[in-house]
């Protein structure tokens, strides 16, 4: 009897995004709970500094992906824990498909859903902070979007090791956010130029940092993501 | 002569004593290191001369720069380690990675603190988010972490690969914390060499960096025995340890 | 005009050497907190070490 052929890595990774998105989309759990404490958070950023709009105004770069941090370590927990339940991962590692293909579909993803988080925020920080979009929706989405993939890949590679061991809720972002400190201060002084205008044209050098922040950590994620999850 | 004999031949030394001589190195290791770190200190303390600009302030550099430099080795060896493991298993390598890491968070967090108390008479300030000090700070917490993660994961097999993962992305930002100065506009000076340091900082600052090296080296050998005698009796009574939750249970009975 | 000279004079002398004076508070913090820190580390390590018995260590 014939081994049954692997289906190809893209193909299988397509296969299980599509698969997330649909169960995300049946639910809207995670994402509703990803709106309501990403508002929130925002919200108790501007009560903590007071009615000083300047202030806010000129770091809503910041707290915008702050925001989007704190929501990730949220989503990225819970897109491992569906797969816990009812041995899914299980089932999944058996399938004859590539292991990094789950890296793959989960890092994409946390990606879209935190890219879709950072897109519904603007327009509320534009009404609570008095931010306007200078540069742009091409160059906002290119920031949201390089910077989500920096939070996604190595969020994903840790979530699925905090998901098995002990005080999982704490381990994920006590690994995580020490590592894309650097990547989160890049894409939070792009925002910065996004929002406020980029007079010294130097949005192309942080772009080019967060592109190389992402090689690496997809790079990394790729390789070591199936020695995480292999029993 | 003088860079033969204090730059070359505590080097030869201490290379000698680790390979060569290792069975003894619990002996000698601890001799080397203080009789090393007693000339280091002790010139650097009483004897050389004080610096032009920052005068008796500069000598926390021998405690300081050593300190960094050793953190810094301990750590590539951890990195090193966590790439042997993923490609050959063994309870050595992963001892070997819990020590280095360790011993290397030791020797940086005293750096880091006394990179912090130096700044206070020289920059005018115990703390600056200026991009060495920023990924110092990153470095000091991510290996807490790792520290953190070997902690709370009971299985020894899956505690050494995750580690060694972490270990590996951990590893990435050991480079940047090293170039961060020539990369960067960094209140941190650039890298000093030989030929921007006076002659008379240079006898200390070396003896005080292989002391440090052996004190690394001393701790981290003691702190493998450790882990390898630790790794023995969790082998030996697996039925002692609880399991680590879903992933070892039959599908349907979580 | 010369009590222009006079001021300069005086001046000069309270420009300083450009150099920190003093802080050898600084330093024996310094190498205290190093000494301190590396000591008991060492002391850790002592308290840690593993007991040589057959049955093997429980920790």
């Amino acid at each position: 009897m014939s081994r049954p052929r692997p289906i190809g890595m893209l193909r299988a990774a397509g296969v299980l995004l599509g698969k997330d998105l649909l169960i995300e989309w049946r639910t809207r759990a995670r994402l509703n709970a990803l709106v309501f404490f990403a508002l929130s958070t925002l919200l108790l950023f501007s009560f903590a500094l007071g009615p000083d709009t300047k202030l806010l105004e000129r770091n809503a770069g910041g707290y915008l992906w702050l925001a989007i941090l704190f929501a990730s370590t949220l989503s990225l927990g819970e897109s491992f824990r569906v797969e816990y339940e009812n041995a899914c991962m299980d089932g999944l590692r058996l399938a004859p498909a590539d292991a990094r293909a789950i890296f793959l579909s989960k890092a994409v993803g946390n990606t879209l859903l935190l890219v879709l988080l950072g897109g519904l925020l603007i327009p509320v920080m534009v009404a609570l902070y008095g931010v306007k979009v200078v540069l742009g929706v091409g160059d906002l989405l290119t920031t949201l979007v390089l910077g989500c993939m920096a939070l996604a890949a190595p969020g994903c590679v840790y979530a699925a090791i905090a998901n098995n061991a002990r005080a999982r809720d704490v381990l994920l972002p006590l690994l995580l956010f020490p590592l894309i400190v650097p990547a989160l201060l890049a894409a939070t002084k792009a925002m910065a130029l996004v929002l406020q205008g980029d007079p010294m044209d130097q949005l192309g050098s942080w772009f080019g940092l967060l592109g190389g922040f992402n090689l690496i950590y997809w790079g990394l994620g790729f390789v070591l993501f199936p020695r995480v999850i292999e029993d | 002569m003088f860079i033969l004999t204090t730059a070359v031949l505590p080097g030869v030394i201490l290379i000698l004593l680790l390979t060569v001589g290792r069975k003894y190195a619990h002996l000698t290791l601890p001799v080397y290191a203080l009789i090393t770190l007693g000339i280091g200190h002790g010139v650097g303390l009483f004897v050389a001369p004080p610096d032009r600009e920052m005068g008796d302030v500069q000598r926390i550099m021998y405690a300081h720069v050593p300190a960094v430099w050793s953190a810094l080795v301990a750590l590539v060896i951890n990195f090193g380690c966590s790439v042997a493991y993923l490609f050959n298993p063994s309870w050595k390598t992963d001892s070997l990675a819990e020590a280095s890491a360790e011993v290397g968070l030791l020797f940086g967090a005293v750096g880091v603190l006394l990179g912090s108390i130096w700044g206070k008479p020289t920059w005018g300030v115990y703390w600056t988010w200026d991009p060495r000090l920023t990924t110092a700070a990153i470095m000091l917490v991510a290996y807490m972490g790792y520290l953190a993660l070997r902690r709370f994961v009971e299985d020894p097999e899956k505690r050494a690969t995750w580690s060694s993962v972490v270990g590996i992305i951990a590893a990435v930002d050991l480079p940047i914390i090293w170039f961060s100065v020539k990369w960067w506009r960094s209140l941190h000076q650039v890298q000093s060499s030989p030929k921007t340091t006076d002659v008379a900082f240079q006898l200390p600052l070396r003896l005080s960096s292989y002391a440090f090296l052996a004190l690394a080296a001393l701790f981290i050998i003691h702190r493998y025995r450790i882990a390898m005698s630790e790794r023995k009796a969790e082998v030996a009574l697996p039925e002692a340890l609880p399991t680590d939750a879903q992933a070892n249970r039959t599908a349907g009975v979580m | 005009m010369s009590s222009l000279m006079l001021l300069a004079q005086v001046a000069a002398g309270e420009v300083g050497s450009g150099r920190i004076q003093g802080g050898w508070g600084y330093v024996w913090a310094s190498y205290g907190i190093t000494w301190g820190a590396l000591t008991l580390y060492a002391l850790s390590l002592w308290l840690r070490r593993p007991k040589n018995s057959p049955v093997g260590p429980k920790e």
